[in-house]
């Protein structure tokens, strides 16, 4: 008997186990911090082109935290006199400017090859490899390469190599990041669909200028026609038009003219680089550079036992910042990030199409409450689809910032005819205002928004129906417009037109969003050249934007550079990363 | 038993091909393709662009076009280009996957090791204390999940007493050779293969301790022992060799997973391995690269089941087969 009521109650407590371990949520490792896989809110995969400044770091005066303690850092890294370390997720070993896949390709490629032209600091070109004029019609650009300018075995970079570069990049079968057909250079389609030889457009002048036309005015050419030069001697060996394997054979051998040579690749785990004895430039300060493989679980423990001299990696949130300040001999250089996070809206669905409702929902989510969750304060709402810090950025007195307001909210769904019924929810013409939220998984961002979504909405009376999906089930999704609302980012250029996401015709217009207004303003700041003049017209743009809600803005997120107090001299900002400022960096013992 | 093996090889044909299918259509027929992922946030992708892009990847074609054309490639030992590392999928998986194999070769002679000692011990001593506490500390072993316990070993064994490098296959920035070199990737080894060796080792003792305990009821032990035969050749020469039966088996089973990567471990250990790269190209839609990794390790696979009932038709004569 006292064994069977023994046994009994062992059983019950081992089925009850059963339940309450079912009902917790259970937490995925990988899932957390994977930036392995092109996470929403990250845009370190797919974001933009070759002279794009993109997300990035370090000090200036804004938001570098300096080290509390430098005589903390460890032996092994103090040990070290001649070699940085960079951590930085994997890269996938193709170091070619033309080729590159990811943003750590991309910043490999920083160290060893250069442009024609680069953005500076605050987003103006700067010459790089040549200066330049524009002819007074604005269609035919003049580059002049630096007489000092060399590969890193001596010999010059003349226009022939820059000629050879274009070649690679309006190759018929050329499948890069960038597309050269833009700028629409003279002689471009004979080039490519066509049987012409080269280039009608560019012309060799001499060997240290060359001349490209082009077939319109736009504000972007003399960046776009910015390359990064290719050796014409080392690439163009094999190299036959229609077939560029030649080239992608040297994939994993590079050679450039910048501050580091290419000295080995370990899949997988490492890159390694040594000065360049015959910079052009300048003489760089540090002889060896390695670009080490690391995880998130792992990156911080790398800084801490001094095994990396710089992190890239590390998300911003209170737990990291907090280790990292406590750490003692690491800067942290916080900078925004150029992109922004936003909640697509797809345009072609009649309950959208009003903008008092769009309005009304934005209004009515409590957008800091996301992003405070989200980030803990590391980053900020956003009314606008620009960075505080583009010089395109608009008049903020002109700006509606729409802070949080449901009695607002309701108010623009009144007047917009969706109206409150006995069950709670609103309806318009029988129907029931519900909406199909689409979350890619995983992802901090939308574990935040999500619920308060929900809850947000429903005191207004819809109906938040969520579904989660793989993220590029997501994006899959929005860009065959099935969709109705999904969290998602995008990463800018350093140049604000935004011809892409907000014109009716704009590739990356997926949400069909469509008003002439900002059509005829985009179009305009295309075509003029003068800066002053296309900020008054973006001032203008982003007024409208800003009131028609295309997407519902998010936020602007910073990055975190983290550097071991012992390198010194980094100089960049969000359009002039970490990889271009490497060559300036020394190493001071504390 | 020639005939039966080239008879299962020939039944494997059609199951291959089955698997070359099934692979296929599950990774053309998820949403998103490898345009989708690289172009997704990049908003200066033009319409036409993407266009011209599929064009020149194939992706246009219809399916069984792209079938027959992958299927023809691979016949002619070429598996395809990968799209993230833009070289051929034979070079990427031949970079990565004898990364991998290392750790997996080290674990399983470990592993097998281990639970062979402690599982035939705890059978011969069973319910003694010694048995209890090897049941529960298997028990233990097995719930931790993988990554909870390489992380762990990792703040412990290298980041907190400094005993072991803390991931990564070399060390940064120094070009060992020889002996040096191998030295060098020793110590790099030895957590992850601490961690997959104690995640593993306890299924393993349970197998070992059953199939032991299981012989050991028999009647021609107790005829054994009766016959005064020492305890140490009955265990060992009579009982063992029939207790290890069904694990030849699950050895032979092994075989694929040695080459298959442990994506989990890799990744916490920074270990450059073929399971860390398969992950991100799903991720990335990398098909040629996916489909030709899971083509292979299926075809392994195959073998190894054929690999595993010749080899228990060699150790039992009971099961031979005509």
């Amino acid at each position: 008997m006292k064994k069977k009521f023994f046994t009994t109650i062992v059983c019950l407590l081992l089925v009850s186990a059963l339940f309450i371990s079912a009902c917790g949520k259970s937490k995925d490792d990988a899932a957390g911090d994977d930036t392995a896989t092109p996470g929403t809110e990250q845009t370190d995969q797919g974001s933009t082109e070759q002279t794009g400044g993109d997300n990035d770091s370090a000090g200036d005066d804004t938001g570098f935290l300096k080290a509390s303690d430098p005589s903390l850092i460890p032996a092994a890294a103090k040990a070290r006199t001649d070699t940085i370390i960079v951590g930085m997720q994997n890269t996938s070993g193709i170091f070619n400017p033309a080729f590159y896949d990811t943003s750590y390709d991309r910043y490999v490629n920083d160290t060893i090859f250069e442009p024609l032209n680069q953005y500076g600091k605050d987003a103006t070109l700067e010459p790089g490899l040549a200066t330049w004029e524009i002819s007074e019609d604005g269609l035919t650009y003049t580059f002049h390469i630096d007489p000092k300018a060399t590969f890193s075995d001596g010999t010059p970079v003349t226009a022939e190599d820059v000629e050879f570069t274009f070649k690679v990049f309006l190759d018929p079968t050329y499948d890069g990041r960038a597309d050269l057909t833009v700028p629409r250079i003279v002689g471009t389609d004979a080039y490519k669909n066509g049987d012409a030889d080269s280039i009608e457009g560019i012309k060799i002048i001499d060997d240290k200028t060359i001349q490209i036309t082009v077939e319109e005015v736009r504000a972007t050419t003399l960046a776009d026609l910015g390359v990064y030069v290719l050796s014409k001697n080392y690439y163009g060996k094999n190299f036959k038009k229609g077939d560029l394997s030649g080239v992608k054979a040297l994939n994993d051998k590079p050679f450039g003219s910048g501050p580091y040579v290419f000295k080995e690749y370990i899949p997988g785990q490492e890159v390694r680089l040594e000065a360049n004895p015959n910079y052009w430039k300048e003489p760089v300060k540090v002889k060896n550079l390695v670009f080490k493989a690391t995880t998130d679980e792992t990156n911080m423990q790398m800084l801490q036992t001094g095994e990396t001299d710089f992190e890239e990696g590390i998300s911003v949130n209170k737990d990291n910042m907090d280790a990292l300040e406590a750490m003692g001999f690491v800067d942290r250089s916080l900078l925004l990030n150029n992109g922004y996070g936003y909640i697509a809206i797809n345009h072609k669905l009649p309950k959208f199409q009003d903008k008092r409702v769009r309005q009304a929902l934005i209004y009515g989510l409590n957008r800091e409450d996301v992003v405070f969750a989200y980030s803990q304060g590391f980053a900020n709402v956003i009314d606008v689809p620009q960075s505080k810090l583009s010089w395109a950025y608009p008049d903020e007195s002109k700006i509606t910032h729409y802070t949080y307001d449901p009695e607002k909210a309701k108010q623009l769904l009144d007047e917009a005819g969706w109206k409150l019924e006995s069950d709670g929810y609103r309806y318009k013409d029988g129907e029931k205002f519900t909406i199909q939220f689409s979350a890619s998984t995983p992802n901090p961002v939308n574990d935040a928004l999500v619920p308060i979504m929900k809850e947000n909405y429903k005191e207004l009376g819809i109906e938040v129906v969520a579904e989660q999906l793989e993220f590029g089930a997501v994006v899959e999704k929005r860009n065959q417009g099935k969709h109705e609302m999904a969290f998602l980012a995008v990463g800018l250029d350093a140049d604000p037109d935004p011809y892409g996401l907000f014109h009716t015709n704009g590739g990356s217009n997926k949400d069909g969003y469509s008003n002439p207004e900002v059509d005829k303003l985009i179009e305009q700041g295309q075509k003029e050249l003068d800066q002053n003049k296309r900020k008054e017209i973006y001032n203008q743009l982003y007024q409208i934007l800003n009131d028609d809600i295309p997407v519902i803005f998010m936020y602007q997120r910073y990055n975190l550079n983290v550097i071991n107090a012992r390198l010194q001299g980094f100089d960049i900002s969000p359009y002039k990363y970490f990889s271009r400022s490497l060559h300036q960096v020394e190493i001071v013992n504390q | 038993m020639k005939q039966f093996i080239i008879r299962r090889l020939l039944q494997s044909i059609p199951t291959i091909i089955g698997a070359s299918i099934v692979i296929f259509l599950v990774f053309s027929l998820a949403p998103g393709d490898y345009l989708t992922i690289k172009f997704g946030e990049d908003p200066n992708i033009t319409p036409e662009r993407m266009a011209e892009l599929r064009e020149l990847y194939g992706f246009n074609k219809p399916l069984y076009e792209q079938y027959i054309s992958w299927i023809g490639d691979i016949l002619k030992g070429d598996l395809g280009v990968s799209l993230v590392h833009q070289k051929p999928v034979t070079t990427v998986i031949n970079t990565f996957m004898w990364n991998s194999f290392i750790i997996a070769i080290c674990v399983l002679a470990l592993q097998w090791l281990i639970a062979a000692v402690v599982g035939i011990y705890a059978a011969i001593k069973q319910y003694s204390i010694y048995d209890s506490f090897v049941t529960l500390l298997v028990f233990i072993a097995m719930s931790f999940p993988s990554f909870f316990l390489g992380l762990l070993l990792l703040k412990w064994l290298a980041v907190d007493y400094r005993l072991f490098p803390v991931g990564g296959m070399v060390t940064t920035g120094v070009n060992y050779t020889g002996l040096d070199y191998i030295w060098d990737v020793a110590k790099h080894l030895a957590l992850p293969v601490i961690t997959l060796t104690l995640l593993g080792v306890g299924s393993l003792t349970r197998y070992f301790r059953t199939s032991m305990l299981e012989v050991i009821r028999q009647d021609y032990v107790r005829t054994a022992r009766a016959k005064g035969l020492k305890e140490r050749v009955v265990i060992f020469k009579h009982a063992l060799r029939n207790a290890l039966l069904p694990l030849i088996t699950l050895f032979a089973l092994e075989l694929p997973g040695l080459f298959s990567g442990a994506i989990i471990t890799e990744r916490i250990f920074n270990w450059p391995g073929i399971g860390r790269v398969t992950l991100e190209s799903i991720y990335l839609r990398d098909y040629p690269l996916i489909m030709g990794f899971t083509l292979f390790i299926g075809i392994l696979t195959v073998l190894a089941n054929i690999l595993a009932d010749v080899l228990y038709g060699v150790a039992d004569p009971r099961v031979r087969h005509k």
